[in-house]
């Protein structure tokens, strides 16, 4: 069954763990779904590009909604609703809507939106330009292709356009206003919310965000850490087109129990033979240390080099031995490199921490970086992104945004006023 | 030209042969993605029934229309495609003597429908007009164009021993040594652009992940199969090109030669096939560079050993 899935608020981990459902098939662009699965609580201000994305699935089509007990229904009125949590309970959910759906029983879902053109016409000449000859100017709302100059100094087209918030590979909210030429990126922009709108608030429990308020078992911590960052890696994974390799790691993060250090180096080989630790992101997306200094941003900031641990002063980590694990390099590479240690590092933790409690009262690291209320590490990852993104090929711009990891939690959430997000 | 069936049995048995090979790579498609994934079952019945299953699937979803698109080319791009696999396939003999076509120059007309794959995949990105499916055919030119010329270095060299650019005797000059132990270089070569050309894998750049499908993003329903299904019997072509050119086509001990010929095509497919499921995705530049600057001078290094034997 191809479905298109979307991630919510709080509804990340369930969606990348339908990759493990062998009746399901995630697909990458919403044409090739007849199912739209709406996971977790997708916040209003995105209703026009959701009703974008039903209206662009392929019919007969139906929008499922996946509540994972979130009260917040999507903007657009789902068809079919399923509130159990377990992932077989969907995956029979859908299957028996998709055969509903194919018998006629369920009529194909209409369109949302209006079929008429977004903008209206913009132009003076026979083909919609606006300007002069055949550039410039915004027919139908959309800028055209101008000409301008590339990095082998020759003059060719630039496309201005807006990737996102529901582009496959990127956490759901994340907009990348973007000149592309070619497959090149000359300009960026990172836009996380529109003006106006209020504020969503973070409603999810996970053991990280459990232990900002109440008292946690440090294996409780570094047993969830180590899972995330293998689904991290399982995540870059799919998006260098190697998603049966996904399914294992994700198998893998799944299972995660203290003594797996013979898996962790089978997984190592597997990355390496693979060349994800290779040449499929050497030199990809460097993050210079310089950027990274006190920024705090876990994982990231490590595999430059940049020496700095919140679990380094936390009493509940003394006497365990800790010691921070660092990459230099500072690329997508060392990243993904990092984290497969720093996983390796937190199940030997979980395994001797015993019955160890962290204090909510100490600094937390959670598996992206620092994490304190109201100081999230996507916010200060997303400013970073430009600068890094800037003269890339989209390919290498899409493996750096993976390797960032970046929380689809929390860019939902940056949008609230107070927690406005410094873009350059 | 030796024409050895009528016009209808010629591309009856060619539809036959793509049908087949198409097959064929869907199930070794599953099958290695299961091993690969590990951990499920591996139930035979469900891996020979998937790719039927996908197929009933797309039939039954609708086509699609972007805002605008060129219609005509939407629709042509899949089947010249699927054309250019067939004219691949039809000049690839089975046999000593048994071949849909063996003009005496069957060698160009192959490397022909391999050069005229820029186009069809060209005009499946441009006409959807579309962001992601226009991004991948800019891509897939900058690929083909660095492609081409070690994938004919490569298989010129075989052309070399033979003194024939007819497929028939080329296979016919390895009776007493296959140009894979003669052309060590020539092998590799050819499958790592064969997965290029057939854009399968590693190589899968216009149609990539990090384009959410690239110039078949927008495709739905028997759009997206025709497409899948013209890309899959591309790599068939490009197998069985391999097998008669590389590895002695229809020459084995004990069993007939078309069986031989099989076998081999099964080889050489599992291997591309595979490919996809084994590693990453190439990064555009670094392959572009590669192919200049190490694979068309290694491609020329393997065309002047083997002329240099034959003097």
């Amino acid at each position: 069954m191809p479905v298109f899935a979307v991630a919510g608020m709080g509804a990340q981990v369930q969606v990348d763990d339908l990759l493990l459902e062998p009746r399901l098939r995630l697909v990458d662009s919403p044409a090739a779904a007849n199912v739209l699965l709406i996971a977790g609580a997708v916040p209003p201000h995105l209703s026009t590009q959701l009703a974008q994305l039903h209206d662009a699935s392929s019919r007969p089509r139906v929008p499922l909604w996946w509540s994972l007990g979130s009260s917040l229904v999507p903007p657009i009125p789902p068809m079919v609703q399923v509130h159990e949590v377990g992932p077989s309970g969907l995956v029979d959910a859908v299957v028996h809507t998709h055969r509903a759906l194919l018998l006629g029983e369920l009529p194909s879902s209409p369109p949302v939106l209006p079929d008429e053109d977004p903008a209206p016409w913009r132009g003076v000449g026979p083909f919609g330009q606006g300007g002069t000859g055949m550039t410039g100017g915004v027919p139908y709302g959309r800028p055209m292709a101008e000409v301008a100059p590339d990095r082998d100094g020759l003059r060719l087209d630039q496309l201005t356009v807006r990737i996102g918030p529901f582009f496959a590979r990127f956490p759901t909210g994340l907009v990348l206003a973007a000149r592309l030429q070619g497959d090149v990126i000359q300009q960026a922009e990172v836009i996380a919310a529109p003006e106006g709108e209020p504020a969503v608030e973070i409603d999810v429990r996970t053991p990280f965000r459990q232990a900002l308020h109440a008292p946690v078992p440090v294996s409780v911590l570094e047993l969830e850490r180590a899972r995330s960052h293998l689904r991290s890696i399982a995540s870059a994974l799919v998006a260098h087109q190697l998603s049966s390799l996904a399914r294992r790691v994700l198998r893998f993060a799944n299972q995660a129990h203290p003594d797996q250090a013979e898996d962790v180096e089978q997984l190592r080989r597997l990355l390496r033979r693979s060349q994800v630790l290779g040449w499929a992101t050497r030199g990809v997306g460097t993050i210079p240390a310089a950027q990274l200094e006190g920024t705090a941003t876990g994982p990231v900031a490590r595999a430059s080099g940049v020496e700095q641990d919140e679990r380094a002063a936390d009493p509940a980590y003394l006497g365990l031995g800790f010691e921070p694990v660092i990459h230099d390099g500072g690329d997508a590479r060392s990243r993904i490199a990092q984290r497969l240690n720093e996983a390796d590092q937190a199940l030997k933790l979980a395994g001797r921490a015993r019955d160890r409690y962290h204090d909510p009262e100490a600094p937390l690291e959670s598996p992206r970086g620092r994490l304190a209320v109201g100081d999230l590490p996507a916010q200060r990852l997303l400013p970073l992104l430009p600068a890094v993104l800037e003269g890339m090929e989209w390919g290498d711009a899409v493996s750096t945004v993976v390797s960032l990891d970046l929380d689809t939690d929390e860019v939902l959430a940056l949008r609230s006023p107070d927690r406005e997000l410094p873009v350059p | 030209m030796r024409a050895y069936l009528e016009p209808g049995a010629a591309v009856a048995s060619v539809a036959f042969a793509m049908a087949i090979g198409v097959y064929v790579v869907a199930v070794i498609d599953g099958t290695a993605s299961r091993l690969v994934a590990g951990g499920g079952r591996s139930d035979l019945g469900a891996l020979l029934v998937d790719p039927l299953r996908t197929v009933a699937v797309l039939l039954t979803q609708r086509r699609r229309r972007t805002e605008r698109p060129d219609a005509p080319g939407w629709a042509l791009a899949p089947g010249l495609l699927g054309g250019l696999a067939a004219t691949g396939l039809a000049v690839v003999p089975v046999g000593p003597g048994a071949a849909v076509a063996d003009p005496s120059t069957g060698f160009v007309v192959f490397s022909a429908a391999i050069a005229f794959v820029m186009i069809a995949v060209f005009l499946h990105g441009w006409s959807p007009n579309s962001l992601f499916p226009m991004i991948g055919a800019y891509r897939y030119g900058a690929q083909a164009l660095s492609l081409q010329i070690p994938f004919l270095l490569a298989m010129l060299a075989t052309a070399l021993p033979a003194e024939s650019l007819a497929v028939m005797d080329i296979v016919e000059a390895q009776a007493d040594l296959w140009n894979v132990v003669r052309q060590p270089l020539g092998l590799p070569i050819y499958l790592m652009v064969g997965v290029g050309v057939s854009f399968w894998g590693p190589l899968n750049l216009p149609d990539g992940a990090d384009l959410v499908g690239g110039t078949s993003a927008e495709d739905a329903g028997t759009d997206r199969l025709a497409w899948e299904i013209a890309r899959a019997a591309m790599l068939v072509a490009i197998a069985a090109m391999g097998a008669a050119v590389f590895l002695g086509g229809w020459w084995g001990p004990l069993l007939p030669g078309p069986v031989w010929m099989v076998l081999k095509t099964m080889g050489v497919l599992a291997v591309l096939v595979a490919s996809r499921h084994l590693l990453a995705r190439v990064r555009i530049e670094p392959f572009v560079v590669a192919c200049w600057a190490v694979f068309i001078p290694l491609a020329l290094v393997n065309i002047f050993v083997s002329g240099a034997l034959l003097l």
